[in-house]
């Protein structure tokens, strides 16, 4: 009578394991060799594709290399990094960027949040609700930029004709340094909004019901139930979202490029889109590169702070 | 039993056997994604063309060409396969185009690969600096001694369009090296309003800024000018940099490399001060993002009384489908009219076009049919049929042609411009060069900096970018 098989291990993924190899099987042909042929091929393109080039990116940061004029990658320490850093060009366009996020991810998170509660409340065509807020979404960005650029042209756009027929004036919404920054988080927020809002809808749905009702009981005011209620167990899920949304803002380029070309001036340059000209247009690859590794690195340390508070959140 | 510490942990061996093998497969990767280095570490320099064009191949070949999407370049495509075909019936000409935002990218980064899916790049004369010295092209100063009539051109636009070290401007330094030849001549060309402001053309500038701001008065509705005034590109700065000619002004001193102090002396913040205060505000409201579709537009519906574009482009102004001001070629004509550019303290224009140049990474069968092309194109017939087809030649006989100046109402602005024409700075740093330009007189046009303080930080920044070889990294930023 042959040993029974374990049903489980401390590794569900072992249980195959415990069935000895057949008779005659090489040794180099184990079930761990067998894994490892099967996972290289994966790990081979995440090496080719993702770490190879980030850890390139990090090597050529320390060089004044250049992709287009050839010659030796020089090693010079930290000499991009601290151009970079002292460069009053890079702090214009960070706060460019730092107005742009707050502002786009702001108001982002205002009407996401909003248009979730107005739909969670709803009984009736709340799925057709959700899919017709969801379809900016699905765009491209750069689909997006290209009619909100017609939309939005001073001359001939459909939004200062509206505009004129209720007898307000022109705007020049791309080709001025307020409204050109405006303009591109409002074209934001109506594709991104419905991000917010669906993750919001998750988690006003998970709000379980029996809440409400003790506080119905107690006569609790609307507000009073929002405050208590509601949005203490929504914010986690929120917060989550904003980090989402907030990192990708960070990292904005195409909508400046289709929609401003980073103008009026440099007013709507943003970080991504000056990385863009310093490695494109001088094809400075060493400081591209130092550029790159350090919106890598304050994205992921913002992040680490971000999700302590979550979990500290979490814990309370 | 197997243990579960057993089961659940890799040993030690293990491990390291993993880790041995991530460490194989990251140099793995890296040797092959580096190649040999060999091409990093050897200094760059431009490969020379054979003086005379080796044996063409017998079997099909495609010609390819890089350029940006606008109606030359689909002239060129079928101008090419209808005549070229004829002397070559296994050679097809394939004209690639990019949107010309991307045009300077779309070209440098395949040549930044050392390779290139295109034989023939077709450069705007300032790109010709950096791809000369990162050796991207082919030195073509013996092709053309052996097989080009350099007498038959104008000698600035042969080198213009193919010298480097750059060429004075008006001249041709005969000592200088060849990399390209011309495809396409272009400048700037007064469109005016002859209903609106007389079939008489302003002749200086301040006339030309009277007239339109009389016929913006006179004309609700109609702007009084319509120009270049984008970031992208090099809309604005070819703008601020015509009017600075005009006014006397020059962009930098070549041979101390010195423009702190040039661009910004007195000629220039009085060309600064006249575009931005005098002539924007003849312009229509938000046009401040129009470069050359957005100026054609603007004239070809009415709106403005005089316009300035590239002559390559204009084209389609003559179009009834694409225009309010007739229904006809004949009636279009009765209302617009095309003129040099007027004078005012000189008579200088842009020089715009662009020439052809050979890729270095292409493969030798299609780097000889592409010597073979260019040789065959600045042929004196094939100049003027080029011009019949809606081209713009460079061959003074070629631009003397009838076949030239009765294609198009703008051709004899275009001859008559030809001794007129001033290029911007051809050197490696151009790309950058230009875009300092264009977002400071972008940013004086639009109202985000004063005009004096855009110009002087064109000046200090363009500066810092010609003397920042010596600096040890951050270079551009």
């Amino acid at each position: 009578m042959s040993e029974p098989v374990p049903l489980t291990t401390d590794h569900p993924g072992q249980v195959a394991s415990a069935t000895p190899p057949a008779p005659g099987r090489s040794r180099r042909l184990s079930d761990r060799w067998l894994a490892v042929t099967f996972i290289s091929p994966a790990m081979l393109l995440l090496l080719a594709m993702s770490v190879f080039p980030l850890l390139w990116a990090l090597y050529l940061s320390f060089t004044d290399y250049s992709a287009t004029r050839g010659g030796p990658a020089n090693f010079i320490g930290f000499g991009n990094y601290t151009a970079i850093l002292t460069s009053a060009q890079v702090h214009t366009r960070a706060l460019t960027t730092l107005i742009y996020v707050v502002g786009a991810v702001g108001l982002q998170t205002v009407l996401g949040f909003g248009i979730a509660y107005l739909i969670s409340r709803r009984t009736h065509g709340r799925g057709v609700l959700t899919t017709l807020f969801l379809v900016p979404m699905m765009l491209s960005p750069v689909v997006v930029g290209l009619f909100w650029r017609f939309m939005l042209d001073a001359q001939f756009g459909v939004v200062n004709s509206m505009l004129g027929s209720i007898g307000l004036g022109q705007v020049e919404w791309l080709t001025r340094q307020r409204t050109a920054l405006l303009s591109l988080i409002v074209v934001d927020t109506w594709q991104w909004t419905p991000f917010i809002m669906l993750i919001a809808l998750a988690g006003l749905t998970a709000v379980p019901k029996y809440l409400y009702e003790a506080a119905s009981i107690d006569r609790a005011s609307e507000w009073f139930r929002f405050r208590t209620i509601t949005l203490p167990l929504v914010w986690p899920l929120l917060l989550i979202a904003v980090m989402f949304r907030a990192i990708e803002a960070f990292r904005l380029f195409d909508l400046v490029y289709i929609l401003t070309n980073g103008g009026p001036g440099v007013s709507t340059e943003t970080l991504s889109f000056h990385i863009y000209k310093v490695a494109f247009l001088g094809f400075n690859t060493g400081t591209a590169s130092a550029y790159g590794i350090l919106m890598v690195l304050v994205v992921i340390v913002l992040t680490q702070f971000y999700l302590r508070y979550l979990n500290k959140l979490k814990e309370g | 039993m197997r243990s579960p510490k057993r089961i659940g942990r890799m040993s030690a061996p293990g491990r390291k056997v993993r880790l041995a093998t991530a460490a194989m497969l990251l140099v793995a990767t890296t040797v092959t994604a580096c190649g040999d280095g060999k091409d990093d570490g050897e200094k760059a320099s431009a490969p020379k063309a054979p003086a005379t064009i080796p044996e063409l191949t017998k079997d099909p070949l495609t010609l390819s060409f890089i350029w940006f999407d606008w109606p030359p370049a689909k002239a060129l495509e079928a101008f090419a396969n209808a005549e070229y075909k004829k002397e070559r019936p296994n050679a097809t000409i394939k004209v690639n185009t990019v949107p010309n935002a991307n045009w300077h990218d779309a070209m440098f980064t395949q040549f930044a690969a050392r390779k290139t899916d295109f034989d023939i790049a077709v450069l705007d004369s300032q790109h010709i600096g950096e791809a000369v010295t990162n050796g991207n092209i082919l030195d073509l100063t013996d092709f053309v001694k052996e097989n080009i009539d350099v007498a038959a051109y104008n000698p600035y636009l042969l080198a213009a369009y193919g010298q480097f070290p750059q060429a004075e401007t008006g001249k041709r330094d005969e000592n200088a090296s060849l990399y390209g030849l011309p495809l396409l001549g272009d400048t700037w060309t007064m469109i005016y309003r002859k209903d609106l402001i007389g079939d008489k053309p302003p002749q200086t500038w301040d006339q030309m800024i009277a007239a339109a701001e009389k016929c913006q008065a006179d004309n609700p509705g109609v702007s009084g000018l319509a120009f270049h005034q984008a970031n992208g590109s090099d809309a604005a700065a070819v703008t601020y940099n015509t009017v600075n000619g005009v006014y006397g002004g020059n962009l930098w001193d070549s041979k101390t490399r010195k423009i702190d102090g040039v661009i910004n002396d007195a000629a220039g913040q009085e060309a600064m001060d006249v575009l931005v205060n005098k002539m924007k505000p003849l312009t229509a409201k938000g046009s401040g993002n129009w470069f050359i579709d957005e100026v054609n537009a603007a004239v070809a519906q009415g709106k403005a009384c005089i316009a300035f574009n590239w002559i390559a482009a204009s084209g389609g102004l003559l179009d009834p489908k694409q225009s309010t001001l007739g229904t006809t070629r004949e009636q279009i004509l009765d209302k617009l009219g095309f003129a040099t550019l007027p004078s005012q303290k000189t008579n200088l224009v842009p020089l715009g076009g662009m020439g052809m140049h050979v890729s270095a990474y292409s493969a030798t069968a299609n780097q000889t049919e592409a010597l073979n092309f260019m040789k065959w194109f600045e042929r004196a017939d094939v100049q003027k049929k080029w011009a019949a087809a809606g081209g713009v030649p460079s061959r003074t006989d070629a631009l003397e042609s009838p076949e030239f100046l009765n294609a198009g109402p703008f051709n004899q602005v275009y001859t008559d411009s030809v001794p007129r024409m001033r290029d911007m700075w051809n050197v490696p740093e151009y790309a950058r060069l230009v875009d300092i330009e264009n977002t400071n007189v972008n940013a004086a046009l639009n109202g985000a900096k004063k005009p004096k303080d855009a110009l002087d930080d064109i000046a200090k920044e363009q500066q810092s970018v010609l003397d920042s070889s010596s600096r040890k990294g951050g270079g551009g930023l």
